[in-house]
């Protein structure tokens, strides 16, 4: 099987490689997030909650997270062209399990991340990123963010499997936006003022992925217990959106 | 190398396949005739592993296509209607990965797919994008897919239809070619009589979801009577003369009947005796149309084509 994944993955690397207007603008648009969140609400970093940190370590978890919801939306369109030009039967046709079938594009999606988080990291150098607590931080911001790519992937993957239209994979990404916003996006917890978005935060799985990030960003110190939840909550996403992903494979080819 | 019986495929309340049995022998081209939404894709999709059945049971290759899926999917080569390619990548890309799915080594499928690229004469085209290709040139490079892994059963669902008559009759050769020299068993599904009547050893004809009549060409068109022959006078007493030396009437200036105990000799001489000369003079084999016709009580409205 581990074969099968890495073909499947090879090529799906190779299809977003050949049509580069697939991820793009996608790159563009994070890098916009982050250039305008970093100037326009730098000043809020003053307030006491953010003890001292600095506003850009403080958003570019927002950058980044925003990016690999757009880009996975990507790897859910590319099933669906796969599904209306009749190569994702064949595929289903070969001894390959469902499993690698689906694993494959997610992967190489989590790869598109995994580059993408770079470029938005190196843009973040560039506008004076330090971390306090060195490599470490890099290193599991880049963690939390292919982890929660992998499951977003998947779940673009699994909602393309079920619609079988191209159109409907991306609104299902899209709906998943207001999770960026219905959290700790701009501010600290202790900073939201109303209740009902208090609540929304705490249940936003989200909000671990942002909490996780930070913990490893925007402190003097690594707070490990966010970064665990931060990273439990990302391995589960992930495992529950290959599973929805690798179900609906078979279904996939069902008479309209 | 496929037994089929009883099979069932349900969507909600239509029987898209209505318990549906035959038998496909080692080395025979056996063709599914019928007009569309007949439940020909359904029954390609129950026996290649693609939809499950909802009742009935079916072996292909002896492994079941529920309980085997695998050694099935191992065993067959399945070409759908829609091609299966992606554009993006080029032929020798798609035939490697395919290789390569079958668990080939790296070397293997590349000499596999350089093989494959020149028996269905892509060589040239073989590092271009497939989205490049033409109609025809993507049917043969999809025939290539399904041949990676050398199957003893294909599978091929409307291998010609929305093709041009010159890369259909391209496609016919392949298809006998691969029946004869590799004795490859091939269940082909068609809405085209005369891709039926050319190609298939036996065919079955289905309608409505169910098997209606099966055989070979000669035995269906039998059920429907034997060679008619048909002739134009000049006028009508002649045609009124020559109708009744074989016992049959004229309609007007034209005669027809059908030969049964006569040749078309005896036809001939038997008009010259009686100094007749009719205009025109044809004999027409019964057709797969009159065939469908007479079996299902519809007239076929399936795809014409016209091969000249």
């Amino acid at each position: 099987m581990w074969t099968e994944t890495w073909l499947f993955t090879k090529r799906s690397l190779l299809t977003t490689i050949r049509n580069p207007f697939s991820f793009i603008p996608n790159l563009l648009i994070s890098v916009f997030f982050l250039l305008v969140y970093t100037s326009g609400l730098s000043s809020v970093a003053s307030l006491p909650q953010f003890e001292g940190s600095d506003y850009l370590n403080f958003i570019l978890p927002v950058s980044i997270v925003s990016g690999a919801v757009g880009g996975a939306g990507g790897t859910g369109q590319a099933l669906v062209r796969d599904i209306e030009s009749g190569y994702f039967a064949r595929l289903l046709l070969t001894p390959a399990t469902r499993t690698a079938i689906v694993l494959g594009p997610m992967i190489a999606g989590m790869l598109q991340l995994f580059v993408q988080t770079l470029l938005i990291f190196s843009v973040a150098f560039l506008l004076g990123l330090t971390i306090p607590v060195g490599a470490p931080g890099f290193f599991f911001t880049v963690l939390l963010a292919i982890g929660f790519g992998l499951g977003f992937a998947g779940y673009s993957v699994g909602v393309a499997l079920k619609t079988r239209n191209a159109q409907a994979a991306q609104a299902g990404t899209l709906l998943f936006f207001p999770l960026i916003f219905l959290s700790t996006t701009f501010v600290p917890k202790e900073l939201i003022e109303a209740e009902w978005l208090k609540v929304a935060a705490t249940f936003n799985p989200t909000t671990y992925i942002f909490e996780g990030m930070r913990a490893v960003l925007t402190q003097p110190e690594i707070d490990w217990g966010a970064l665990s939840a931060g990273l439990a909550v990302a391995g589960t996403m992930s495992l529950i959106m290959i599973v929805f992903a690798a179900t609906n494979a078979r279904g996939a080819l069902k008479q309209k | 190398m496929i037994e089929v019986e009883s099979l069932v495929k349900t969507y909600g309340e239509v029987a898209a396949v209505d318990e549906v049995s035959f038998s496909v022998r080692e080395g025979e081209i056996f063709a599914f005739l019928g007009p569309n939404g007949a439940g020909k894709s359904t029954t390609v999709q129950m026996l290649t592993t693609l939809v499950r059945p909802t009742a009935g049971r079916a072996e292909v290759n002896g492994f079941d296509v529920v309980k085997q899926e695998k050694d099935v999917r191992l065993s067959i080569g399945v070409a759908l209607q829609e091609t299966g390619i992606d554009k993006v990548l080029t032929g020798r890309e798609l035939l490697v990965l395919q290789g390569r799915l079958f668990k080939m080594s790296k070397e293997e499928a590349e000499k596999r797919a350089e093989e494959l690229l020149a028996i269905v004469s892509l060589t040239e085209a073989a590092d271009r994008r497939s989205g490049t290709y033409s109609g025809g040139m993507r049917r043969r490079l999809d025939l290539a897919l399904t041949l990676v892994h050398r199957p003893t059963v294909l599978f091929l669902d409307e291998p010609t239809t929305g093709l041009d008559p010159a890369s259909r009759i391209e496609i016919w050769n392949e298809v006998r070619r691969l029946n004869q020299e590799f004795g490859t068993t091939i269940f082909l599904t068609t809405q085209y009589l005369e891709e039926a009547d050319e190609l298939a050893d036996r065919i079955a004809i289905i309608n409505h979801g169910k098997i209606v009549s099966e055989g070979t060409a000669d035995e269906l068109k039998r059920l429907v009577g034997g060679e008619t022959i048909a002739m134009a006078f000049q006028d009508a007493t002649d045609a009124k003369r020559a109708a009744e030396r074989f016992g049959h009437e004229a309609e007007g200036t034209n005669v027809s009947f059908e030969l049964k105990q006569y040749t078309l000799m005896d036809v001939i001489r038997s008009l010259d005796e009686a100094g007749l000369q009719p205009e025109r003079l044809t004999v027409k084999q019964p057709s797969l149309d009159d065939v469908f016709l007479k079996v299902t009580g519809e007239s076929y409205e399936g795809g014409e084509i016209r091969v000249d």
